[in-house]
């Protein structure tokens, strides 16, 4: 249904003419494609369109008056914070509203009770900036220093770091939450007075309600005020140095230093991953795809393909290394205690030390997801998955025999295993797996990938992190469930009667399947012959 | 190279930018990671001066950010869009002050700022750019060589008997449209500038303006003729080296006019350098000696076309293939040639300063907003931009603001004063005469 000229100046009252618009020109600048996360697949092409309208909000009740009215005129809406993550986060039918949420950025830092509050339009590198002012430090997710943290926090938002100070769902306190009909929730202790302070709050836990708001598991509302908690780090300070594009921050190697090891088999590895973890000792610890190692080498795209190419099946198999951060987070003392173990611990599996840079260019301020682009064009994190070292041991061999099928159009990875790295003390391991093409390329293989994914974490029995969101409900909930694309549903339904924010989530993979000819092929599952949704 | 087993065809690419449809791989590749939005994330201050985009954070629709204006063109150049009257503010509401450029070079080497010039061109080729504004200007250049439409007469006053200027050197200096009716003040410091350090200076016989609005404002047919006559000028002079005061001409001399005539910076026939190339250069080795005290807490501010937009010119055809690699390859400009030692070398040198960073500083530097045809045609952006700097001096407490280029000067003299304020705004080259 098109936006009404009523529904229209009722929206404009909210937020005068200067914020919002219907101009088809600057609705086009807020089409997902053709570049981006998942760029140029079939989902891309198939399931978004732009805008009807482009609403900045600057205030909760902004929100909650801009969501009311969609429900009354019935308008389908979609929010967005950066648009960094791809289609997903952009409109999906005609006439949508999309509500851009980068006017809202109060930002408070209680460095007395170290905790932050944040609205979507709060970025990580300024608030890691704060942060570290203050001798605090939180987790700069993997999606990139550029994205909200709100919108980080709620969806995915590890990264090496994690090894410390664990998931970023454990460090989510007070939320307040506009809910699709427009009602405000508020969790934590901001249920009961104005302080986010604390997490846990009267009644049920809500906060599963958060994975609503970039389209993962259901689009359940619009985050307007996130508190997170902040982790306290060590006291000199980290430089930033260099021009860009060489830009990094310059550590204080007494306190803060990474080093790189070569260890002689994936066995050993892990093994180093765990006793880290036993020992208690470092701030992170990874072990990346080999290519982002080339990528950190080169000078640019030619380069890139001219390090790799020299690249075999055999180099990579057998080529093992592992990144640790170490921070003195209490005296140097501490970081010298770390490192000794650090030492004891690689010398045991016949590791080496490989050289490294004495600055940070990637993950403590600024995590580079965008240079992931450099390579082919086209990247996307397919599929992640957080529980235990082994199942990230043997989650990435199983894709890496998958992505072989595909490749081309996938690049060539000489069967890399992935990123694998170790969170929460190495209670938990995590594996991504990550794969990039050449948008030119005909591309109805990366869709059909996907799919096949499924397939093979359903056969596998492998958990994952994208279940609701990448990936057709109806084929992942009966195995999952086994019934929690029924429950999922009807949670839906509950919060969002109408269905009218971001339709069709949670259903849009499974209408992408139906909707792609390329796609039909794959289906070998039961659906309904119509779907639940929309309401209208 | 290696690795090109999946037969993908090669297509002719090149960086010309009369033509939009050489840019619609770089359109088509944008990822919305918006580094040419935010400050680079390694230098991010904090919550306050994130980004580097005047017109991205002057509208915040996306439409306005690089982001946005390269889905924009991509459209364009699918042929999606008439031009209308927002479709040209989108493409002209902007300094091209290159802060996109660098910013998307951070990872990715999309030629940004070439592809926003390329639709400005577009703009003008297809008859609907460019703005009244610049219309005027270009009228103005024409019937009197100075974008002002000052009389051409007037173009030498600010050569006053203090001054002294060779009839043949080495060394030929621009003082370009700004300094010659605007700003006699930097012409005049930079002519005693060059007396202090002994080297003999020429100037043209009949210099014109470099054409620096004509060009950024897509009028590029009208910028090549005043680029192919003035280097013709220089090379009949006999000069070896033309130094500029203005951020802008050097920027022209140095990137803009080899790119109209298809030929490497290293091929004009001569150097083009700066004035704070010069004078660091002279301090370095003796020439010129800042003896005397200027007590003065002051804050320097990095003009863009001395900055990140300076990086010689390279051009490049050749053939773009699997996953978009370039052949033959191709040394990307990315703003590192950018003189952000020089200044501050020449600050730090001159006795009594004290010299303050503000939080955006180098390529991350905040834009005043004015160039490139900006503050004429969007006079609300070119006042916004130079507010939002403002508040950067006033935070680090500097009582001076100082820049190389006149466009920088008289836009921030301009908020200045609409403020009321006591900041002085000066040209670097009035600093260093004063410590002369």
């Amino acid at each position: 249904m098109a936006i009404t000229k009523e529904a229209y100046k009722a929206l404009e009252c909210v937020v005068g003419s200067e914020f919002i618009t219907d101009d088809p020109i600057l609705c086009e600048g807020y089409r997902s494609g053709p570049g981006g996360y998942e760029s140029a697949t079939g989902y891309e092409r198939v399931m978004t369109t732009t805008p009807g309208a482009v609403i900045l909000p600057r205030t909760t009740d902004d929100v909650q008056k801009i969501v009311r009215i969609c429900n009354r005129y019935k308008v389908a809406y979609v929010p967005y914070s950066t648009g960094f993550y791809g289609p997903r986060s952009h409109c999906h039918v005609k006439n949508e509203l999309l509500i851009d949420m980068k006017r809202m950025r109060d930002f408070e830092l209680d460095d007395k009770h170290w905790y932050a509050t944040v609205q979507p339009g709060v970025t990580y590198s300024p608030l890691q900036a704060e942060c570290l002012r203050r001798g605090g430090y939180v987790v700069v997710g993997g999606g990139g220093a550029q994205v909200s943290v709100v919108a980080n926090m709620i969806c995915d938002g590890w990264s090496p770091l994690s090894l410390r100070i664990g998931f970023p769902h454990r460090r989510i306190l007070g939320v307040e939450l506009v809910l699709p009909d427009g009602e405000i929730l508020r969790t934590g202790s901001l249920a009961v007075h104005d302080d986010a302070f604390w997490g846990e709050g009267i009644g049920p836990d809500l906060r599963g309600m958060l994975r609503g708001y970039t389209g993962v598991l259901g689009c359940l509302g619009i985050v307007t005020k996130l508190a997170l908690k902040i982790l306290p780090f060590q006291p000199e300070e980290l430089k930033p140095t260099g021009i860009s594009p060489n830009t990094g921050l310059a550590l204080p190697v007494n306190r803060v230093k990474w080093l790189n090891f070569q260890v002689p088999s994936k066995e050993a590895e892990t093994q180093v991953m765990y006793e880290i973890g036993k020992a208690e000792i470092a701030g992170a610890v990874t072990k990346v795809p080999l290519f982002w190692r080339a990528i950190a080498k080169t000078e640019g795209k030619e380069d890139f393909w001219d390090i790799w190419g020299k690249e075999s099946e055999e180099t990579i198999k057998n080529f093992h290394i592992v990144r640790v951060l170490l921070i003195g987070f209490t005296s140097e003392a501490q970081m010298r205690y770390d490192e000794a173990v650090l030492n004891d611990i690689v010398k045991e599996v016949g590791g080496v030390q490989r050289p490294t840079k004495p600055i940070d260019q990637s993950w403590i301020k600024n995590a580079d997801s965008a240079g992931m682009w450099l390579m082919c064009g086209a990247y996307v994190s397919v599929d992640y998955i957080i529980e235990s070292i082994p199942h990230a041991d043997t989650h990435g061999p199983t894709y890496a025999e998958l992505k072989a099928r595909y490749t081309p159009p996938f690049m060539p990875d000489y069967g890399d295993p992935g990123w694998t790295m170790v969170c929460e003390a190495g209670h938990q391991g995590y594996s991504e797996y990550l794969v990039y093409w050449d948008p030119d390329e005909d591309t109805n293989p990366v869709d059909r990938f996907y799919v096949e994914t499924s397939k093979m974490n359903i056969r596998e029995r492998y958990y994952t992190s994208l279940l609701g969101s990448h990936q057709p409900l109806y084929l992942t909930g009966p195995k999952y469930g086994p019934n929690y694309h029924e429950w999922l549903l009807k949670v839906k339904g509950e919060f969002d009667p109408l269905w009218i924010c971001h339709p069709p989530v949670p259903l849009a993979h499974d209408q992408f399947v139906e909707r792609a000819e390329w796609m039909k092929s794959m289906k070998d599952w039961e659906s309904p012959d119509e779907f639940p949704m929309p309401k209208w | 190279m290696a690795n090109d087993r999946y037969d993908t065809p090669r297509k002719k690419a090149s960086f010309e930018v009369r033509d939009l449809n050489n840019f619609v791989y770089d359109m088509s590749r944008c990822i919305k990671c918006k580094g040419c939005y935010w400050v680079d994330h390694t230098y991010m201050p904090g919550v306050k001066y994130t980004t580097r985009c005047p017109s991205g954070t002057w509208n915040e629709f996306d439409s306005y950010q690089a982001a946005g204006k390269l889905r924009i063109g991509l459209a364009v150049a699918e042929g999606k869009f008439d031009w209308t009257p927002k479709l040209l503010e989108v493409v002209y509401a902007d300094p091209l002050c290159g802060a996109c450029d660098v910013g998307c070079k951070r990872n990715l080497d999309l030629e940004i700022e070439l592809s926003l010039e390329a639709l400005r061109m577009k703009a003008v080729k297809d008859g609907a750019g460019p703005m009244p504004a610049h219309k005027k200007i270009a009228r103005n250049i024409a019937d009197t060589h100075n974008q002002f439409g000052a009389p051409h007469d007037n173009r030498k006053k600010w050569i006053d008997k203090d001054i002294s200027v060779a009839e043949k050197a080495d060394l030929l200096y621009f003082a370009g449209c700004s300094a010659s009716h605007t700003n006699n003040e930097i012409a005049r410091a930079t002519g005693k500038i060059l007396n202090a350090s002994g080297s003999p200076f020429m100037i043209m016989k009949d210099e014109w303006c470099c054409g620096n609005v004509l060009y950024s404002v897509g009028m590029i047919d009208e910028a090549t003729k005043i680029a192919k006559r003035n280097i013709e000028a220089v090379k009949t002079s006999g000069a070896k080296t033309l130094v500029t005061s203005c951020a802008e001409c050097y920027r022209m001399w140095k990137v803009d006019y080899p790119k109209m005539l298809d030929i490497a910076t290293a091929d004009l026939g001569f150097e083009v350098i700066h004035l704070l190339e010069f004078a660091d250069g002279a301090i370095r080795n003796g020439r010129l000696k800042p003896t005397r005290n200027v007590d003065l807490r002051l804050t320097y501010h990095d003009s863009c076309g001395v900055s990140r937009l300076c990086d010689a010119w390279r051009p490049w055809k050749g053939e773009r293939g699997w996953m978009g690699t370039i052949e033959p390859t191709y040394k990307r400009r990315r703003g590192t040639e950018g003189l952000y030692g020089q200044p501050r070398n020449i600050l730090s040198a001159i006795p009594g300063l004290t010299v303050v960073e503000m939080p955006r500083i180098r390529e991350n530097a905040f834009c005043c907003g004015a160039g490139r045809g900006t503050r004429e045609a969007f006079p609300d952006l070119a006042r916004f931009s130079a507010n939002q700097r403002l508040e950067e001096v006033r935070e680090v407490g500097a009582e001076a603001l100082v820049s190389a280029c006149p466009f920088c000067k008289n836009n921030f003299l301009q908020a200045i004063k609409a403020h009321g304020e006591e900041i002085k705004v000066l040209d670097i080259s009035e600093v260093i005469l004063a410590s002369l």
